[in-house]
């Protein structure tokens, strides 16, 4: 009997293997028993444990061992763990060890991922990634996100990476225009398919993909079987997503109350039901019928495993969520099979193939039904006594222009967004010699998107639709990269080579179709074949195709793993620039240092320290075109007539971004402590652009010429970024893992070319909201005046600056121009730079700043025998944001358009006159304009009153597993485990924000272009909302 | 074995080399549209490249800003709850209609320089001289028609005749008023030469367009180069050579019936010299879209009809013979008239219309069609709706209308004006005249609308007087008071003081079927409640302001306007 067997006392040293070092909190067990200790500072141990017994010697980033008791005195060498320190990742055309990667490059794996409820992959990149800023565009499901990897590296184009999935190479694009611009063109990836994810930051790794990697790029592998007994696993997971919090607007007898002193103030007619506020119920909280708990539920089913020869992985995944917003909502299926074979010992074949379909709901955002339901007015119901839809009474001048009721929209307009694709690919690995390996391989992408857009027929109070109509757009887009690539590996001594030499031919095409037709005769039949047919006509045909060709090879050599060196080039030709132009070359070249394997290196705390360098230069083509003007035809009196499109470029050339970076690995306490470091200062140059043309040169109306495409100027950014990964506590049963990451950069314009100080972008949308970009300055800061609050008394206003009439005078100081409770406006400067006592288009300035100056996520995982618990923090820090939202629900003039307000509107300056004929304030704390239609501008202008601090700390998500008991499991056969997951997501959020959310990504809406979509503007978006999940894995 | 091998070696890096892409493979023109390079190569493609300059690009302009700027700031309609700038008179450089127009009519010039530039450029062996000849003054036309309203609207703008040129300079300066209006009368001269007297479709404009063209841009040259008020003579002259020419010369006629002007379809009659060609077309941009903004509702549109509180100013109303001021307090009007104007121009309650469709209510609650009477309502303000291009339903137009696309196209020129700017350019700068023609002329027009002829001499305020009843909503009297301004402002600028712009109602003695109305200022609607009746147009806010974020993008338009012809 064990209990019968003596214990001794055995003690030791623990030392590191490669260098004698003692090791500091080594955990030290008895194996099958409870019990145990950790090494001291020197690396000590005393362990009381049975004769005969086996002790485990465990440290984080070593090698196991497990040494039986036979003496007193048990001293351990341990061993690096190989799979941490030779983890092998994924590169642009290959794979290396982590330790020997020259470049900047940071990875998020998909046991991190799956900590969050993701149902898109840039999702679970959130907060995962140094030097990645990702914000959510819209809290619609499935809705974009924007990506940007190591700053602004574009004025007018898309910023978002290059996203290389299995070799499939998808540019991420950032919005399309219309009903369709918030969906997301990367949703139909099942994140719980990826195995790994690589985000390549530095320029040695993002110069491999040469004219398309300027943003960075985002290498993501598909999971792969793993030879032996079939994995077969069984994952459901159930959420329910809660409504945002309550904007504060005004309930019925407030409105009522606001309508009377409006009136009262401003002139006009108060409706005879608002007269008396207090005897009037709380009327409809538009918000509370538009805003709904939602589900959202996922099966997923994978299977993998197979021989010494080949290996599969298969999966199934349906998930269906709806939207917390009426008219929102998403489902996605998808199947994918990953095969591997090794029929030869010299030839190797792999093949991956996934199909998904995603079908999106998108109505709630293309109808703009949050705004609306913040904004109409809490006396008009959601359904009449008859069962109609309540709305805005024509018989009411205000009426008139009230929003439609948001849930008669939501529920009547379908806008539905299906996409298909296919994504596969296959290659064949040969063996020529040893160390050489002929690889050829062929990538494909199918994707075809049907839209459905149907506005019925119906009667909502004044807004009357007499016509259905019906748009249904059909595009289908093709991509395939046909790749043939020469990889030859050799050591001799403590030389190593690696050289790799590729060809590369892509090409893809676009076709799109759509019809437009109306005229319905029933609202339940929604084609086009139901319609008017007279009515039917083409819309937004066309087809086209782009082609790049390139060679591209890397040479790698490192002494001993101790001084790294990687030279690279690619060569790219293009269809987007003339023949002259075509051909661009995209060098890179990275060296490293392990100080940490020089024999003189005895810092022992320090077990890694590896220095890096490197600088190199990518592209980036646009979208081509730019080089021909077509023409683009319109019916007239006399058939189709055509006029020129755009102003041509022939001159057109590639853009370039030469990037240096410095950076450093370190780990300490073997590996218990990992930091990465990095620096780097990047210049665009030849930035591709739309150029600024001012209006007169027929670029802004309808039938304009399109803005040339043009080389305009060189931006520079300055980052860093720092990841900081530990094992702060690691008993038996206790583990506690932190990962923190911190970045930030700074974008300024260098130059523009043609000499223009600054381009301005306007979203006439929003009133002409404008984001100016202006040499020397951050890309897209917000354009406005700067207040100095209100005018407090008609002294004040004489002794300052007020805004001008049309011939430069000073505005009179009376009731109808400038007066008591006015916005008083800061005088910037004038015509020749020096404040000039008026207030016009000198006084506008920069009052905002979308870009953060640092951003991070912060992970903290703690493990508990079966238990995990993981805490995901996401921050952001110095960004702005322009409340537009707010800006518009405070004016009192929206009265006048049977529009609603905030509470907060009721605080207007409210003027009171004294004996003597003062005229005063009464609530003097304001900062809100009196009711006036005077001629200052009160709410025309956009000022610094309306731009908030958008800086945040984010609960993204918190999850609790746990792995049902081995002992428990064991009792039968059939299931080999369970894992039961509870987390909540988006439950928190620490800011200074006064809208629903401060994570505002850039503008999806109906008039969002990739060449006008404002960033950092809250125009009543679709929030992001708490989210709770159970999850629940089975393994058979 | 080895050699085997190293077969395979040579083998493949044969691929490697082999694969590389052809240079075809790269070049992709565009492939579902036909390039400007590969255009221009019949008469066809050329008179196709310059059809959409009577349309597309004129778009921005007219679906809002022509009526906004026009008449609204003109005076002779009004939108008591929206449109204030334009009401008021106080636009701002940020109203986005503004915007529009300015967008627009820089447009038509862009689009026109490259038509003329294209066809230059371009044209190949196959297209005749006289076609290139014929589409390049169509162009040369646009782009001038675009300066004589972007002159009277903003006054000193840059004139463009190469944009291609501009694309990397910022130095353009403003050019002067006077240097522009010399411009567009030397362009209008050559243009008259140019183009053919039988255009190569109907509904282009062919030489008396240019020639009408030509007598109004002399017309306001004479006041432009007036001196102390004294309009220069022999523009004036001009202005009546050429007036005379259209009207005797070119086969044009004025129609028996002025209400058949605006009943669809009307476009391109014979007294039409100029109009945009709008097409029925659910393709945005190429349609008119006006009508949308303007009926009164959407019981007699298409799912539009958003003009319920657009309507005539008090100020119109007292123009037309026989509504006349009624009681002692100055706030009421009280008549009827024989001029159908009116009935063509604003709906009064009561006013009956045959052409246009109406939805209906019955008395059992039922959806139902009639003929459209004007509803009457007797609140204190109500609105004297617009009539002018209100065509109706689908139904009224052959089907060929939808919410915001209408196919009636937009008078830009015709032949009426012809006959006043005779009669104008006759009195010239006298305080009246009895000449025989300028009296004929001058009743011809007065005459057709039902009216009794005119005996009394003629004066500068009859005729201007004449131009505001018949060009009432049809983007006129901004641009007349503009005329007027060159030479007289301090009157231009009382007309504007004194015309009434606030609330009023309209009151039918019986309805249906009245026979007159009675016209009441709205009580409340005063001054003491933050509301008023007048503006105040000055010399500082006459011409619209340029739109800020112009001024910002391009500075050098803050920069002294320079003389086109001194460089």
């Amino acid at each position: 009997m064990a209990s019968a067997q003596q214990n001794i006392s055995v003690s030791g040293v623990v030392t590191d293997a490669s260098d004698g070092s003692p090791l500091v909190g080594v955990t030290v067990l008895v194996k099958g028993a409870t019990g145990g200790t950790v090494t001291d500072v020197k690396g000590k141990y005393t362990l009381n444990v049975a004769q005969g017994a086996t002790i485990v010697f465990s440290y984080i980033g070593m090698e196991k061992r497990e040494i039986p008791v036979k003496n007193r005195v048990i001293n351990v060498k341990l061993q690096s763990d190989s799979r941490v320190l030779g983890e092998v990742v994924a590169v642009g055309y290959g794979t290396a060890k982590r330790v020997d990667l020259t470049t900047a490059q940071s990875s998020v794996t998909t046991k991190e991922m799956e900590k969050t409820v993701n149902t898109t992959l840039e999702q679970a990149l959130q907060g995962r990634a140094a030097g990645v800023y990702i914000t959510q565009n819209s809290g619609q499901p499935g809705g974009g996100i924007s990506v940007a990897v190591r700053g602004v590296s574009s004025i007018n184009g898309s910023t978002e990476p290059l996203y290389v999935i299995d070799g499939v190479q998808i540019p991420g694009s950032q919005v399309s225009y219309g009903s369709t611009s918030s969906s997301n063109p990367l949703s139909g990836l099942n994140p719980s398919d990826i195995s790994d994810v690589q985000i390549l930051q530095g320029p040695s790794a993002t110069a491999l993909y040469g004219s398309r990697a300027t943003n960075g790029v985002v290498l993501i592998t598909t999971k792969r079987g793993k030879s032996g007994d079939a994995q077969i696993a069984y994952n459901f997971s159930y959420s329910l997503q809660e409504p945002p919090k309550r904007m504060d607007v005004m309930n019925l007898p407030q409105y009522a109350q606001m309508v009377n002193e409006y009136h009262s103030i401003a002139g006009g007619t108060t409706p005879q039901e608002f007269l008396d506020p207090s005897i009037l119920g709380n009327g409809t909280d538009w918000q509370k019928e538009l805003f709904r708990t939602s589900a959202m539920s996922k099966h997923q089913l994978s299977l993998s495993g197979g021989s010494e020869k080949s290996t599969y992985y298969l999966s199934g995944e349906y998930l269906t969520q709806d939207g917390v917003a009426l008219g929102s909502g998403f489902n996605r299926f998808g199947i994918r099979a990953n095969l591997d074979t090794k029929p030869r010992k010299w030839l190797k074949m792999g093949l991956n193939t996934s199909f998904n379909q995603t079908v999106e709901k998108l109505s709630s955002s293309s109808e703009d039904v949050i705004n609306n339901a913040l904004q109409l007015t809490p006396q008009i119901p959601v359904k009449n006594i008859d069962g109609t839809y309540g709305g805005g009474d024509l018989s009411k001048p205000e009426d008139k222009f009230a929003p439609v009721n948001p849930i008669a929209i939501a529920n009547l307009v379908t806008n539905n967004n299906t996409r298909r694709q296919f994504m596969g690919g296959t290659h064949v690995d040969i063996d020529i010699l040893p160390g050489l390996t002929f690889v050829t391989s062929l990538n494909a992408n199918l994707n075809t998107q049907n839209s459905i857009y149907f506005r019925p027929t119906y009667s909502i109070g004044w807004a009357i639709n007499n016509t259905a109509t019906m748009s249904d757009f059909n595009g289908v887009n093709t991509y395939y990269n046909l790749n043939e690539l020469l990889h030859y590996v050799k050591s001799f001594g403590k030389h190593n080579i690696d050289l790799m030499g590729s060809h590369e031919a892509s090409e893809w095409t676009y076709k799109n179709n759509g019809a437009n037709i109306n005229t319905f005769i029933t609202n339940n039949i929604i084609d086009v074949a139901a319609g008017d047919q007279t009515t039917a006509d083409l819309n937004g045909s066309g087809h086209g195709s782009g082609a790049m060709e390139s060679y591209l090879g890397r040479v790698n050599y490192n002494y001993g793993e101790k001084y790294l060196i990687s030279a690279s080039v690619r060569s790219d030709g293009s269809y987007a620039f003339g023949s002259d132009k075509r051909w661009g070359t995209f060098p890179a070249i990275s060296g490293a240092w392990r100080l940490s394997k020089e024999s003189w290196y005895n810092i022992s705390f320090m077990n890694e320290l590896k220095l890096r360098v490197e600088t190199g230069t990518t592209g980036n083509q646009g979208n081509g075109g730019g080089i021909y003007s077509s023409m683009s035809p319109a019916p007239s009196q006399w058939g189709t007539g055509f006029l020129p499109s755009q102003y041509s470029n022939p001159l057109l050339q590639w853009e370039s971004t030469k990037t240096n970076n410095v950076g450093l690995n370190a780990s300490f306490f073997n590996n218990r402590i990992q930091i990465e470091a990095d620096y780097y200062h990047k210049v665009t140059d030849n930035l591709l652009m739309s150029a600024a043309l001012p209006a007169y040169m027929g670029t802004q109306g309808n039938g304009g010429l399109g803005a040339p495409t043009v080389n305009l100027g060189s931006l520079q950014n300055n980052g860093w970024a720092f990841t900081l990964i530990s094992t702060n506590i690691n008993t038996k049963d206790f583990k506690w893992e932190s990962n923190f990451n911190i970045s930030g950069f700074k974008t300024k314009i260098l130059t523009f070319n043609s000499g223009v100080k600054s381009i301005d972008r306007t979203s006439w949308w929003m009133g002409n909201w404008t984001q100016r970009s202006t040499v020397g300055q951050a890309p897209w800061l917000f354009l406005g005046y700067k207040t100095d609050g209100i005018f407090k008394s008609v002294d004040e206003i004489n002794n300052s600056a007020v805004p001008v009439d049309n011939n430069g005078k000073r505005l009179p100081t009376d009731v109808n121009n400038v007066w008591v409770g006015d916005v008083k406006y800061k005088d910037i400067s004038g015509p020749n730079g020096v404040a000039d006592g008026i207030i016009d288009v000198h006084d506008l300035t920069t009052i905002g700043n979308p870009w953060p100056l640092f951003f991070g996520g912060f992970t903290n995982t703690f493990t508990y025998k079966g238990f995990d618990l993981s805490i995901l923090l996401t921050y952001s820090y110095g960004n702005d944001i322009y409340n537009y939202m707010k800006m518009v629900d405070s004016n009192p003039q929206q009265i006048n358009i049977g529009r609603n307000l905030l509470t907060s509107a009721e605080n207007y300056a409210r003027l009171v006159t004294d004996a003597n004929g003062n005229v005063s304030i009464s609530n003097s704390g304001t900062n809100l304009p009196r009711i006036t239609y005077s001629n200052n501008g009160n709410w025309t202008r956009f000022t610094n009153r309306w731009v908030e601090d958008g800086s945040y700390i984010k609960l993204k998500n918190i999850s609790l597993g746990y792995n049902l008991p081995a002992s428990f499991i064991s009792k039968q056969s059939f299931i080999k485990s369970v894992r039961l997951v509870a987390s909540a997501q988006n439950i928190f959020t620490l800011t200074h924000y006064t809208g629903y959310d401060p994570e505002i990504g850039s503008y999806v809406g109906n008039n969002a272009s990739s060449a006008n979509q404002a960033i950092g503007i809250d125009n009543g978006r679709y929030p992001l909302t708490p989210i709770y999940t159970f999850n629940i894995t089975v393994n058979f | 074995m080895k050699n085997f091998k190293y077969n395979w070696i040579a083998i493949f890096i044969s691929m490697l080399i082999l694969t590389g892409c052809s240079q075809d493979f790269l070049t992709r023109a565009p492939e579902d549209a036909i390039t400007d390079g590969n255009f221009y190569k019949t008469d066809a493609q050329v008179m196709a490249a310059t059809s959409l300059l009577y349309n597309r690009v004129w778009f921005d302009y007219n679906d809002k800003a022509s009526y906004e700027i026009g008449d609204f700031r003109g005076g002779i309609a009004y939108n008591p709850w929206g449109q204030q700038g334009y009401v008021r008179f106080n636009l701002t450089g940020y109203d986005p209609d503004m915007i529009a127009g300015w967008n627009s009519f820089f447009t038509v010039i862009g689009q026109s320089n490259m038509a003329i530039q294209n066809v230059n450029k371009y044209a190949g062996a196959a297209v005749t001289e006289t076609i290139k000849k014929e589409a390049i003054a169509e162009a040369r036309f646009m782009r001038a028609c675009a300066y004589r309203d972007l002159v009277m609207l903003w006054g000193e703008v840059p004139i463009i005749e190469n944009n291609q040129k501009l694309l990397n300079d910022t130095t353009i300066s403003k050019n002067t008023i006077s240097s522009i209006w010399k411009f567009l009368t030397y362009e209008m001269r050559s243009i008259a030469n140019d183009l053919p007297e039988k255009a190569y479709e109907k509904g282009r404009i062919n030489k008396w367009s240019a020639e009408g063209m030509l007598a109004r841009f002399y017309l306001t040259r004479a006041g432009v180069e007036s001196v102390g008020g004294v309009r220069n003579q022999q523009f004036l002259d001009s202005a009546k050579y050429y007036s005379n020419r259209v009207i005797t010369m070119s086969g044009k006629s004025l129609l028996t019936d002025y209400a058949s002007l605006f009943k669809y379809p009307y476009d391109n009659n014979n007294e039409s010299l100029f109009e945009l060609q709008w097409v029925y077309s659910t393709i945005w941009g190429v349609s008119n879209s006006t009508p949308a903004y303007l009926a009164y509702s959407s019981d007699i549109a298409n799912g539009d009809g958003w003009g319920g509180s657009i309507g005539a100013t008090w100020w119109i109303l007292q123009k037309y013979e026989g509504i006349n001021a009624y009681g002692v307090t100055g706030d009421s009007l009280k008549g009827r008239t024989l001029d159908q104007r009116l009935k063509a121009t604003f709906m009064l309650p009561g006013a009956y219309y045959s052409e246009i469709s109406q939805s209906v209510k019955t008395t059992s609650g039922k959806d139902s069609i009639q003929r459209l009477i004007y509803p009457n309502n007797t609140a204190d303000n109500t609105t004297v709706a617009i009539k002018k291009y209100i065509c109706g339903k689908a139904a009224d137009m052959g089907g060929e209308a939808s919410s915001q696309h209408y196919p009636n196209n937009t008078y830009m020129l015709r032949l009426a004006e012809m006959y006043l700017i005779y009669a104008e350019a006759e009195l010239g700068n006298k305080t009246q005249t009895t000449d025989g023609t300028a009296m004929s002329y001058f009743n011809a027009v007065h005459t057709r609308a039902g009216l009794g002829a005119v005996t009394d001499p003629l004066t500068f305020d009859m005729i201007f007087n004449e131009r505001t009843v018949e060009f009432a909503m049809e983007s006129m009297c901004m641009y007349d008071l503009s005329n007027l301004y060159y030479y007289n402002p301090t009157k231009a600028l009382s007309i504007l003081n004194s015309q009434d712009r606030g609330l009023f109602a309209a009151h039918p003695d019986v309805f249906p079927n009245p026979t007159q109305w009675i016209f009441v200022k709205t009580a409340w609607y005063t001054p003491a409640n933050g509301d008023y009746r007048t503006i105040t147009a000055t010399t500082g806010n006459f011409y619209l302001p340029i739109p800020t974020t112009e001024l910002a993008g391009a500075p050098n338009l803050q920069k002294p306007a320079v003389d086109y012809y001194s460089k």
